[in-house]
This record gives structure tokens, C-alpha cells and sequence, in this order.
């Protein structure tokens, strides 16, 4: 027996018919049919479309770490003077050379950046796709959608308020602080283990100074590096601590530093860089900023 | 009043116009050319003129009632393969009337384009085929009456039009292959060589079938003539006794008018445009033309043969109700096309040489068997 079956004529062209019919009916009678008319109708893009870009002023600390992450070198960062917020620095983007690969909105490290569906984007002139950081503001766009990207709450140090209590420590039910001291320094300094952290948030409510606050951070997909401080070079000028945009860097004094001065008095003793990784953004601007080569950071560029 | 008379009354009123105008010019001029003058005027006004010019104006008022029906033929065919296929079809040209003018805007684009002929083509062939085809097509169109009352004729008798015009149309609609073979080979190109044999071996073996099943109609009518043919199916359409007939020659019509189930001489995906492959402008855009020509020839040779011609309701005029048939067929034609894939060349011939010369055979055989009993 022949294993196939042989189609009958019906199958063959009736069944295909009433199919086509039905699909006639549907897009001539009923309905309309699939195509978006682009010029009068516009398609529902999906929320995560990456078009032009938009900048949240007041979310945006001026890290830069978009125009690091950028493969195409479009962004660049712009001093701007602003009635509110004073004087800033903002990326702008040229999306003539954008290929709207969306990595300046995953990088960001506080979501200001976000890639909205708009996508008429062309123009006559190659300047007018410069967009400066004033062109691309909108501080209300991220009100408009859900955010998409993983939050987690942790508690982030204030270490000029911190008075080395050790009570955050003891409070910790996952047993992921640890009191560290800081080197060439009489403080002490807790040191998270964020790995192990749950978010249960004891710390901050023992602390009694309300150094430790839980704050929502985003986590990101790339792996910024970390700076570390060569102690042997660091002059204490606290250029660093002047450029980091989180606020990570605090200059601590060094005691049995201070110079004998003439008159038998002692002078001001050195100071030192102390580092608060939680805060850090790893932008690189401190490594940057050092005139002593005392940063290190592997993958930055000077 | 009928198409004859509406024409000859244009004609001896013109004719009449003129001649006054003449005469009254003769009036003024010396003897000789008065002389003149009355003797072009007494001919102009002669009857074999008037019937000759009658004629002229006739076929004019008839392919232009066909080539507005094929615009609407392939407006239908570019909105059915639209919808069908889930996009909108003709849309912005002539926005109101639903795309309507895209074929005529086409027609102009196409008219501008520049006319090539292949450097080692046979160039008279080049040029006939196309002559023949759209010239074997169109005359279809002058035996085909609409109804008792349109139609080509000499006489003002109403029904009185070319005797054996269904014959004539059905050897007018198979000189095509004829065409297209001239076309395929004179491209001097293997695709368009093999889309015309392939045309050849197409239409003839589907010819015979078609045929067949025409002339069972014939033997129910006893007549050739388009008129009597309808007249007979007074009582009852013939494609309620003539079943088998009907789809056989619908089935044939497809496979002449080279449409998808049948357009192995065209495929797209194995000959790049078949035989009109070399052709461009408004040849190619002829070409396109004429097979719209054509599905209207066969929707109304369906029509006339099988649907009961012009005979319907009294609400709606005759003309009319041969066109709805027409356009009906039509439709049903193009819902089939855009429904199934396109037959192999070796299936289509087995088709119709096994399958549809059988089935014609015995349609003819109930016609006889009718025929013979009395009862049709």
C-alpha cells in the first residue's frame, strides 16, 4: 500500500478557497487589512524600541560613563549652565554616528538616559544630528513608563557622619559587615558584602547616626572597574574627591603625619583618599583627575 | 432602440450637418466645383457609406465598453490579490473610488518608458507578436454582444449579428498560442523560448476539452449564433444539465487565459517573466492588457454559453446583467487564483489530456442523450 495519501480535489482547491474566503472576508468586509499606511498611521512600537535619546537633568550626575560605554564615540560630555542645578556637565549624542546599540542607556548608573520610540530622525544637515545635551533634556520621560531594569535596596555609607560604632556590624543578620580598618588611618570603616546582603535593612536602623541608608541602586550588566588607591603617592589634594560625581571619595587624616612647624606648633596632618565602593559608579574620573598617578584603574584610559 | 440605430441616427445626423455646410460653400464657388461638391455630398450621404460609417462607430462604442470593463477587471484583480493577501491593493490613485486610476496611471508610466529591442532578436517577429496577440484578442470582443440590443450588426433588426459568432470567437481566441510561440522564439531568450513552448503545448491540449464542451452547448442550441444559444436557455441555464461542461470549460478558461493554477508560461519562480520576458513598455504593458482582454472574453463566452447570457430579472437592464455574470466568473476566477499553488507542467498535461478530455467526451454524450430525448 502506498503510504501516501492522495489529496482529493476538494482538499486541493475548495479547502484552500473557503481559507482565502475567509481571509477576504476578514480584511474587505469586516475589517481592514494589516498594513500600517506609515505616512497617516504610525506602527505601536514596543516600549523597549531604542531611538532618539532623552536625558533626565535632574536624575543624570554627570559620570560620563556613557561616553565611555559608547562603541561609536558619538557622546561627549558638555559643560552646561543651568538655572537650577547650576553648573553641570551632560552627554550629548551625534546620531549621525549613533547605531542605537542602547548600551548609554543600560550603562547608565542612575537611569537618566533612556531611548525613546521616535524614529524619524533624518535631516538635511549632518550638524543638526549633533544633538547637545540641552536638545536631547526631558526630566519628565521617565514618569511615562515602567522601568525594566533590576532594583535592589542596599545600604550605602555616609562615612563623614560614620563614628566607627561597629553597631551596623553586630546588627547584620547575614553576618556580611565588617568592620575594616583604613590604613595609615585611626578609623574604622564597614565594609559590605553585597553579595551576601539580603536587604533587610537592620544596619540602617541601628545606625545611630544615620550614616547607613538603604538606597535603591541598579544593577548593571557591565562590569566597571574599581579604582584602588596607591598609598605611597597620594599627596592628599583631594582632586578626586572634588570630581567623582556619586560622592564616593572621602579625604581622611592621616595622625603622625603632621609636619613640626617653626614655632614647635604642629601643622595640619595629610590626608588620604578613602574609597566607598557602593557609591562608586566606576566612571574613572578620579583616575582621571590624579596628578600623582596614585589611582589605579585597569580599563580606563587617562 | 438598439446600438445599430443609436449609431446610424449619430451618423445621418453628422452626414446631414455637413452636407448642408457643403452645399451651402458649393453655392458660393464657380460651376464645376458646385459639380464637385454636390457629387461628394450625394456619396457622403449614400447608404453604403452611412453603413460603413455606422460600423466604424459601432466597434468604437464596443472596445470602449470592453477596455472600461477591463480596467475594472484588473482593478478587481489587483484589490482581490490585495485583500486576500492581507494588504490594501491600489489605494492612493483615485483615493475615493477605492484606487480605481492606478491602472491608468500605470498606463501612462509605462507609456513613457523607453521601448528596447534585444540586439539578436528576430526583430519582425519581435514586432508582430504582440500585434497578433492583442489583434487576435480584441477582435473576440466585436462578436461578443452584450445583449439583443448591443452588439455589432448591419441591420437594425434587433439580434441580428455576426451568424456562428461563438465559432468566430472561439477561433479568435486560440490564435494566441500562435502569438506567443512568435514572441518566445523571436526573444531570442531560453526562458521566454520555453514559456512559449510551454504556452503551445498548454493551450493545445486545453483547447480540445474547451471545445468539447462549447459544442455540447451548440448541440443543445442547434445554433452558433450568440443570440440563439441565449434564446435557448430561456427555460433553464445550461449549466444545470451540462454540470461537467461547465467546470471543464471554466477549468480550460483558466488554463487559456494563463492565469495562476495554469500560468506555467509565465512562472515567476522558473522563467523570469515567460515569454514577455524581453518585452518592455507599453508592449509589456499590451501584453498585460490583453490577458485582462481575454478573462473578460471568457467570462462572457461562460456567460453566453452556460450562465444564460443577458436573461435575469426585468429590474436590472440586460447589458448589465450579462456583465454581473461576467464580472462574477471573473471574481470567482481570481478567488481560485490567489487560493492555489501553481501545477507542474507534467500534472497539468495529465490533467488534461486523462482527466478533462474524458469528462468533455461525456458532457457531450448528455448533451446528445438530451438532445435526443426531447427533454432539452
Amino acid at each position: 500500500m502506498d503510504a501516501r495519501q492522495r489529496p482529493k480535489p476538494t482538499g486541493i482547491v475548495l479547502k484552500p478557497m473557503r481559507r482565502t474566503g475567509k481571509q477576504l472576508a476578514r480584511t474587505l468586509i469586516l475589517g481592514k487589512p494589516n498594513t500600517v499606511l506609515y505616512p497617516e498611521e504610525k506602527l505601536d512600537l514596543p516600549q523597549i524600541y531604542r531611538g532618539k535619546h532623552v536625558l533626565d537633568f535632574k536624575k543624570c550626575i554627570g559620570c560620563g560613563n556613557c561616553v565611555l560605554v559608547c562603541p561609536n564615540d558619538c557622546m561627549w560630555l558638555e559643560k552646561v549652565e543651568d538655572p537650577e542645578l547650576g553648573k553641570i556637565e551632560r552627554p550629548g549624542v551625534d546620531l549621525g554616528r549613533c547605531l542605537f546599540c542602547g548600551f548609554c542607556a543600560e550603562v547608565c548608573p542612575t537611569v537618566a538616559l533612556h531611548m525613546t520610540t521616535e524614529f524619524e530622525l533624518a535631516d538635511r544637515d549632518r550638524d543638526n544630528l549633533r544633538l547637545g545635551p540641552l536638545d536631547i533634556r526631558d526630566d519628565s520621560f521617565g514618569e511615562t513608563f515602567i522601568e525594566e531594569r533590576q532594583k535592589r535596596l542596599v545600604p550605602v555609607l555616609d562615612l563623614s557622619k560614620c563614628t566607627d560604632c561597629e553597631m551596623c556590624a553586630g546588627e547584620c543578620p547575614e553576618m556580611c559587615i565588617a568592620m575594616m580598618p583604613i590604613e595609615n588611618t585611626d578609623r574604622k570603616k564597614p565594609e559590605m558584602n553585597l553579595a551576601k546582603c539580603l536587604s533587610h535593612g537592620k544596619c540602617a536602623e541601628a545606625c545611630p547616626e544615620k550614616a547607613l541608608t538603604m538606597t535603591e541602586v541598579y544593577e548593571s550588566y557591565f562590569d566597571m572597574s574599581e579604582p584602588d588607591l596607591v598609598l605611597e603617592k597620594c599627596s592628599g589634594c583631594g582632586a578626586c574627591a572634588r570630581k567623582c560625581p556619586s560622592e564616593a571619595i572621602y579625604m581622611l587624616e592621616m595622625p603622625g603625619t603632621e609636619k613640626t612647624l617653626k614655632g614647635g606648633k604642629k601643622g595640619k596632618p595629610k590626608k588620604r583618599a578613602v574609597f566607598v565602593l557602593e557609591k562608586c559608579v566606576g566612571c574613572g574620573r578620579c583616575h582621571k583627575a590624579c596628578r600623582f598617578d596614585a589611582i589605579d584603574m585597569p580599563g580606563v584610559r587617562k | 432602440m438598439n446600438l445599430f440605430e443609436f449609431c446610424h441616427g449619430i451618423i445621418h445626423w453628422l452626414v446631414d450637418l455637413v452636407n448642408n455646410l457643403w452645399y451651402w460653400l458649393g453655392d458660393f464657388l464657380p460651376w464645376y466645383f458646385g459639380d464637385l461638391f454636390t457629387a461628394i455630398g450625394d456619396f457622403a450621404a449614400s447608404e453604403g457609406h452611412l453603413l460603413f460609417m455606422t460600423v466604424l462607430v459601432e466597434s468604437v462604442v464596443i472596445i470602449v465598453v470592453a477596455l472600461i470593463n477591463v480596467l475594472n477587471f484588473l482593478w478587481i484583480f489587483r484589490k482581490l490579490s490585495g485583500r486576500i493577501l492581507d494588504f490594501y491593493g491600489p489605494y492612493y490613485v483615485g483615493y475615493r473610488i477605492g484606487g480605481w486610476l492606478q491602472n491608468l496611471a500605470d498606463g501612462v508610466k509605462l507609456f513613457t518608458k523607453e521601448i528596447i529591442t534585444p540586439t539578436k532578436a528576430d526583430r519582425l517577429g519581435f514586432l508582430l507578436a504582440p500585434v497578433i496577440f492583442v489583434g487576435s484578442s480584441v477582435t473576440i470582443l466585436a462578436v461578443i454582444p452584450l445583449s439583443a440590443n448591443f452588439g455589432l450588426s448591419t441591420t437594425s433588426e434587433p439580434g441580428e449579428y455576426v451568424s456562428a459568432g461563438a465559432l468566430f470567437a472561439l477561433a479568435a481566441f486560440s490564435i494566441a498560442p500562435f502569438a506567443i510561440l512568435l514572441a518566445g522564439w523571436s526573444s531570442n531568450n531560453k526562458y521566454t523560448l520555453i514559456g512559449g513552448m510551454r504556452s503551445a503545448a498548454q493551450m493545445m491540449s486545453y483547447e480540445i476539452p474547451l471545445l468539447l464542451a462549447a459544442a455540447s452547448v451548440f448541440l443543445l442550441a442547434g445554433s452558433f449564433n450568440f443570440v440563439d444559444i441565449v434564446d435557448a436557455q430561456h427555460d433553464m441555464w445550461f449549466f444545470i444539465p451540462l454540470f461537467i461542461g461547465f467546470v471543464v470549460f471554466l477549468i480550460c478558461l483558466i488554463a487559456e487565459v494563463e492565469i495562476i493554477p495554469f500560468d506555467l508560461p509565465e512562472a515567476e519562480a522558473e522563467l523570469v517573466e515567460g515569454w514577455t520576458t524581453e518585452y518592455g513598455g507599453m508592449r509589456f504593458g499590451l501584453f498585460y492588457m490583453t490577458t485582462a482582454v481575454r478573462s473578460y472574453a471568457g467570462g462572457a463566452l461562460a456567460t453566453a454559453f452556460f450562465l444564460g447570457g443577458w436573461q435575469g430579472p426585468w429590474f436590472v437592464p440586460d447589458e448589465i446583467w450579462f456583465l454581473i455574470k461576467a464580472y462574477i466568473v471573473y471574481t470567482v476566477f481570481m478567488w481560485l487564483t490567489w487560493s492555489v499553488p501553481r501545477v507542474r507542467i507534467d500534472q497539468m498535461l495529465v490533467f488534461g489530456w486523462r482527466r478533462l478530455l474524458p469528462l468533455a467526451v461525456l458532457n457531450l454524450l448528455i448533451a446528445a442523450a438530451l438532445k435526443s430525448g426531447g427533454w432539452l
